[in-house]
């Protein structure tokens, strides 16, 4: 089953264009990584993957169903339930202790505060960071700051999760902790698309496509 | 609506100086609002109240005319045309009577005239009043410090004397007697029977009762009266029935409300200036919110951007930062409204004379529950106003350029 099509897609900031027609198929379970040195456009092919931009031309499929960039309220609606984001930066709220940061997809899903805190509960416990639920982002390292974005982009149990450079402000241990967690997520049937521009953790997935030049060169 | 008030509460939660900062610029705003309202008009109530009370709501009276002399005619000793007199007045009365939307009429007869009092005198303006019928056309006992109106029926030379007038010429005890002169030269030894005290200065300053049949003695003007004064059942178409009035007979009809029209006049520019004022406090704290909210947006982008990818709508941002607003504005209005309650608590037990269009002992407040409504309204609109375009701008932000300028 297909996850994520897309269909001869083109995009244009400005000008420039960044993508010039990608088709690419991401199937169910699968963990792909997207290489390409900077300004190749595989970021921009992640946000038109989660459905964050819309293609300038052609056409994204989600689950086998075609995408209308139109209607917000059903962008929301997949954003919210079947996709998780991670980022190289946390984008954690800082107002919000760990725990709070982890509920929210699922407070806005609709899940009861409780079972969202427990949840939570349970997934920060499964990325090693049980005991901490209450600490603020200050209290915690940047490692520990992008776990909770993990436990966060989980919550909904999604679909896929889109990571873009994920490990990029991370040391090598930390670095080691998150792909562990992804394989792991993986294993469990979370289909797994990561941006990275470091060959070495790309590796680690099943398949790798390679973009240049808003082309994609192989994959 | 849970996410929205999870997200926005929590928010100001964690920004507890500013918000706070906000919340007392919105109170400031509406105890302001409470305060200057009720202290206005609770004058101006006042002061409307002791008119409709005491002076008549309708009076009717000779036309202002100038009369013109032939100096001829004068030398032949013709006396020229009584204007200053109502013919038929009793007729009239009855006729007035007969209307259902009228309480009560009463004759008067006005002039002026001079008191004297030891080596003090004062010019003042004599009323000559029926104590029969005078109460069914003024409520002039509930002002009278003895309550002694009959005693003008009784005691045929007595008078009662404006407050004012009293502490001008020294008088403070009834029983006293007073010089009273006529324009006409003559003069009437009169007992002071009863202080009238209204808290309206020009009036207690000026005016002094007398029995309507002495007066016209006085002035040797038996059987006349130039002034018949009407009480009507609701005093708002006091000004209506005179236009009526005013059509069927050819003298002169007055409404309370044209007679005091330059009051009213003044009290509408005086709200007008009080409210720009509070205006103005409020425009002030709705800028500390526009601020506020705005700050909050520029520093939040990049929340605002992961809330979007997880699947919050622009719509929910929105709400979020609106939401900001509504809580800093009824957070705002309740603080103000207790600001306001003690304020207002606290010039009441304030004892001071206060003398000018009106003496009290103390500042007159309007206590009503509406202006809380009201302020709670205005610091609700103002709030949500000045939140709007800082909410509008966060629920337009792109997430994509945000992640990308990271």
């Amino acid at each position: 089953m297909k996850i994520i099509e897309l269909r001869g897609v083109k995009k244009y900031i400005g000008q420039e264009q960044i993508l010039k027609g990608i088709d690419l198929e991401i199937y169910k379970g699968e963990f792909v990584a997207i290489i390409g040195a900077s300004g190749s456009g595989k970021s921009s092919m992640l946000y038109i993957m989660g459905l964050l931009d819309k293609p300038t031309e052609g056409e994204v499929l989600f689950e086998d169903q075609k995408v209308d960039f139109s209607k917000e309220m059903k962008l929301s609606e997949i954003r919210n339930k079947r996709i998780g984001f991670v980022f190289q930066f946390h984008y954690l709220l800082p107002e919000f202790n760990l725990l709070e940061n982890v509920m929210l997809p699922a407070i806005k899903m609709g899940m009861a505060p409780q079972e969202a805190k427990s949840r939570a509960y349970e997934l920060l416990h499964m990325l090693g960071l049980g005991g901490k639920e209450k600490r603020k982002l200050y209290q915690v390292s940047g490692g520990e700051m992008q776990r909770v974005a993990i436990a966060r982009a989980l919550i909904n149990k999604p679909s896929v999760i889109l990571a873009d450079e994920p490990t990029g402000n991370l040391d090598s241990k930390n670095t080691k902790a998150v792909m562990d967690i992804f394989k792991e997520i993986n294993q469990r049937g979370t289909t797994i698309v990561m941006v990275t521009h470091e060959l070495e953790l790309a590796e680690e997935a099943d398949r790798v496509v390679e973009v240049k030049d808003g082309y994609i060169l192989r994959g | 609506m849970k996410h929205i008030l999870f997200v926005s509460l929590k928010l100001l939660l964690q920004r507890k100086r500013q918000t706070l900062v906000s919340i007392l610029g919105v109170s400031i705003g509406v105890a302001a609002f409470i305060v200057m309202s009720s202290l206005m008009l609770g004058f101006q109530n006042y002061f409307i109240q002791q008119v409709i009370d005491l002076e008549p709501h309708i009076r009717i009276k000779p036309r202002e005319e100038k009369q013109n002399i032939e100096p001829f005619s004068v030398l032949l000793g013709e006396k020229p045309v009584e204007k200053d007199k109502i013919l038929g007045w009793q007729e009239l009365m009855k006729e007035i009577e007969r209307n259902p939307e009228v309480i009560g009429v009463a004759p008067r007869l006005v002039s002026r005239g001079i008191l004297k009092y030891g080596v003090k005198d004062k010019p003042a303006t004599l009323v000559g009043i029926d104590p029969q019928r005078e109460p069914k056309a003024s409520i002039i006992e509930k002002f009278l410090v003895h309550k002694s109106l009959q005693r003008l029926e009784t005691n045929r030379t007595g008078v009662i004397l404006g407050a004012l007038v009293a502490r001008s010429l020294g008088i403070d005890n009834i029983g006293k007697k007073v010089l009273l002169v006529a324009p006409n030269g003559r003069t009437l030894l009169a007992t002071v029977e009863d202080f009238f005290e209204s808290g309206i200065t020009n009036i207690d300053d000026a005016r002094v009762y007398i029995h309507i049949k002495t007066l016209q003695s006085l002035l040797d003007k038996q059987g006349e009266v130039n002034e018949i004064v009407i009480k009507v059942v609701d005093v708002n178409k006091a000004e209506r029935i005179s236009k009526e009035l005013q059509n069927s007979i050819s003298y002169e009809v007055e409404s309370w409300q044209r007679a005091y029209r330059n009051f009213l006049s003044i009290f509408k520019i005086q709200n007008i200036i009080t409210y720009m004022i509070v205006f103005a406090i409020l425009t002030v704290s709705a800028f500390g919110i526009f601020n506020i909210i705005m700050m909050t947006v520029l520093e939040k982008k990049k929340d605002i951007a992961i809330l979007m990818a997880m699947g919050f709508l622009r719509r929910d941002i929105l709400l979020i930062f609106m939401l900001e607003g509504f809580v800093i504005g009824m957070l705002g209005a309740i603080l103000g409204s207790v600001f306001g309650f003690g304020i207002q608590e606290y010039l009441e037990s304030v004892r001071l004379d206060v003398e000018g269009l009106i003496r009290t002992k103390g500042f007159v407040l309007d206590r009503s529950p509406v202006f809380y409504l009201y302020a709670l309204i205005f610091s609700l609109f103002f709030s949500l106003l000045a939140s709007f375009y800082p909410s509008y701008r966060a629920s337009r932000l792109n997430p994509v350029d945000i992640f990308r300028s990271q």
